[in-house]
């Protein structure tokens, strides 16, 4: 167990240094022209200079803030909806009629295809950047939790009903807690499409964020801002991976013991 | 509430015929019943009904002369595979009936903590349901409903899981535990001999459909807690003779069915 970590933790560790050799190689070798390749120190030093100076009016702090709290609120948002949506398709043959269908509607949609309908209904303001975020981010947690609710076994149900629980209590103390473990799932899964649904959600009449950043940088060919700004996102995700796992270990002890 | 009664019981889960029919039963509590019989004759449906997961398709269920229509925390029950809640710690497992029902926490605690201590878990309630035994959980399972202040406590085979010295410990807890609650107990298994040394009343189940085709009274448990041997008493003639007895009964017509 712990050999094959350590084997999976070294071969990691080499992927990454061979990337950066031969990203390295090819833009000082002048394989690739540096147009499109900045080197990596060329991109640190962009990197640099966007944390102090900024790109496109804002600095990467600022640019970083507006796409986090973007993807945070639709988060945030999308749970408070797609957590009683998926508890009601677990328990409710009438529930499940009605939004079942709904959920896989809009599962399959690619967030550009709903994006000018939003903005023709809700306008160009923030809530429809999140609201695109979060309509990426609602068939998955509504799924899981359905799934995870379905996870309770009937003798639990049973036991909690024959110590006195209301339906209401057989929800909250039996259905939820059984439902945790998938439905902490489903925010990872989401915040994936989250992050991936930004950069579209930005695409208009934003004046800050990572995503508007690079595409602002993309416009004039300022590739080590685009990097850069990718990498950002990329180790934002990371970081929210990260945490998720410290949550699920303190907080959801047993979703390893079942 | 003291009198849970069966009047001309049956169950069908579909049309294809009754699955118990004809069940009379009296259920006291201070009694102890062991039902035995094969498979599929009806033990777990008949639980059910009692328990209120189950409603008969004819005759009636009363607690105390009022109709029983569903689940109740009069009527806890234990389960086979413990049905515990592994996102509650030990204590808070045991503790859920008076979670339910609002008390407050230091008097559930201390409440648990006197519970697990009966079932001989003392100390252990802050630990999580995966780091104990398959006996232990059953003992949580126990406690736990034993916490609701039961007048009926209803265990479909809790020991089927249980090596056998596991179980010979916990037939002697339950028999204690039994005597300290005064809840009626009505216990399913497999085995005759357990069925046969905890008891105050013996019921075997026939199948095809589920009826009662005996319901003997016996006194092995009550001489136990009085002060006999386990040993002493399986050894007996008597319980010897009514083991096999019963176990006759199980397995009769069962070649009929073959022929
Ligand atoms: N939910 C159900 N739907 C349809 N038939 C069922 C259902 N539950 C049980 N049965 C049938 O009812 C009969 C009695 O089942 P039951 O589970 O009560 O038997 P049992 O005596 O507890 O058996 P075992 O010793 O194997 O646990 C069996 O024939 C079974 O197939
Ligand atoms: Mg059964």
């Amino acid at each position: 167990m712990r050999d094959t970590r350590h084997m999976t933790l070294l071969t990691g560790i080499a992927t990454l240094a061979i990337v950066l050799t031969v990203w390295t190689l090819a833009s000082t070798r002048g394989w690739v022209s540096p147009v499109f390749l900045p080197s990596p120190l060329q991109v640190l030093k962009a990197g640099q200079l966007l944390i102090s100076q900024g790109y496109a009016g804002s600095t990467l702090g600022a640019h970083a803030a507006a796409s986090l709290g973007r993807v945070m609120a639709a988060l945030v948002l999308t749970a408070l909806v797609a957590v009683p949506v998926g508890v009601l398709i677990a328990t409710s043959p009438v529930g499940r009629g009605v939004l079942d269908p709904i959920i896989e509607f809009v599962r399959p949609l690619p967030p550009l295809a709903y994006l000018p309908l939003i903005i023709i209904w809700f306008g160009i303001g923030e809530p429809s950047k999140i609201l695109v975020i979060g309509l990426a981010m609602l068939a998955p947690i509504a799924i899981s939790t359905a799934a995870g609710v379905r996870q309770a076994s009937l003798g639990q149900i049973h036991a909690a009903r024959s110590l006195g629980a209301t339906r209401g209590q057989v929800l909250w103390f039996v259905l939820l807690p059984a439902a945790l473990p998938q439905i902490l799932t489903g925010v990872r899964i989401a915040l994936g499409a989250g992050w991936t649904t930004l950069v579209a959600a930005e695409l208009v009449a934003a004046a800050r964020g990572l995503g508007y950043m690079i595409q602002s940088a993309a416009q004039f060919l300022v590739t080590d801002v685009v990097i850069a700004g990718i990498l950002v996102i990329s180790a934002l995700a990371f970081a929210f991976e990260v945490i998720l796992r410290i949550v699920e270990r303190l907080f959801i002890p047993w979703a390893s013991h079942r | 509430m003291s009198l849970l009664s069966f009047d001309d019981v049956s169950l069908d889960y579909s049309t294809q015929g009754a699955v118990l029919s004809g069940i009379g039963l009296s259920f006291r509590r201070g009694e102890f019943l062991t039902v035995i019989g094969r498979s599929g004759s009806g033990k777990t449906s008949l639980l059910n009904l009692a328990a209120g997961f189950l409603s008969p398709s004819r005759g009636r269920i009363t607690l105390d002369g009022a109709p029983v229509t569903g689940p109740g925390r009069e009527r806890a029950v234990v389960f086979q595979d413990d049905a515990l809640f592994p996102w509650l710690t030990v204590r808070e497992n045991v503790a859920f009936a008076l979670r339910l029902s609002g008390r407050p926490r230091a008097e559930r605690s201390d409440r648990a903590e006197a519970l697990l201590a009966g079932v001989g878990l003392a100390g252990q309630g802050a630990k999580r349901i995966w780091q104990l035994s398959g006996g232990q959980r059953q003992r949580v399972g126990i406690a736990r409903a034993l916490a609701a202040d039961p007048a009926f406590l209803l265990m479909d085979e809790p020991l089927g899981a249980l090596d056998a010295m596991t179980r010979d410990r916990m037939q002697e807890l339950l028999l204690r535990v039994w005597s300290d609650s005064g809840a009626g107990v009505l216990l399913i298994t497999h085995s005759v001999e357990e069925a046969l040394f905890l008891a105050t009343r013996v019921l075997v189940l026939a199948p095809d459909p589920g009826r009662i085709v005996i319901d003997r009274a016996v006194d092995y448990g009550q001489r136990f807690l009085d002060g006999e041997t386990s040993r002493a008493l399986r050894a007996e003639p008597g319980f010897i003779a009514l083991r096999e007895e019963l176990v006759d009964a199980i397995h009769a017509g069962e070649e009929a069915n073959h022929a």
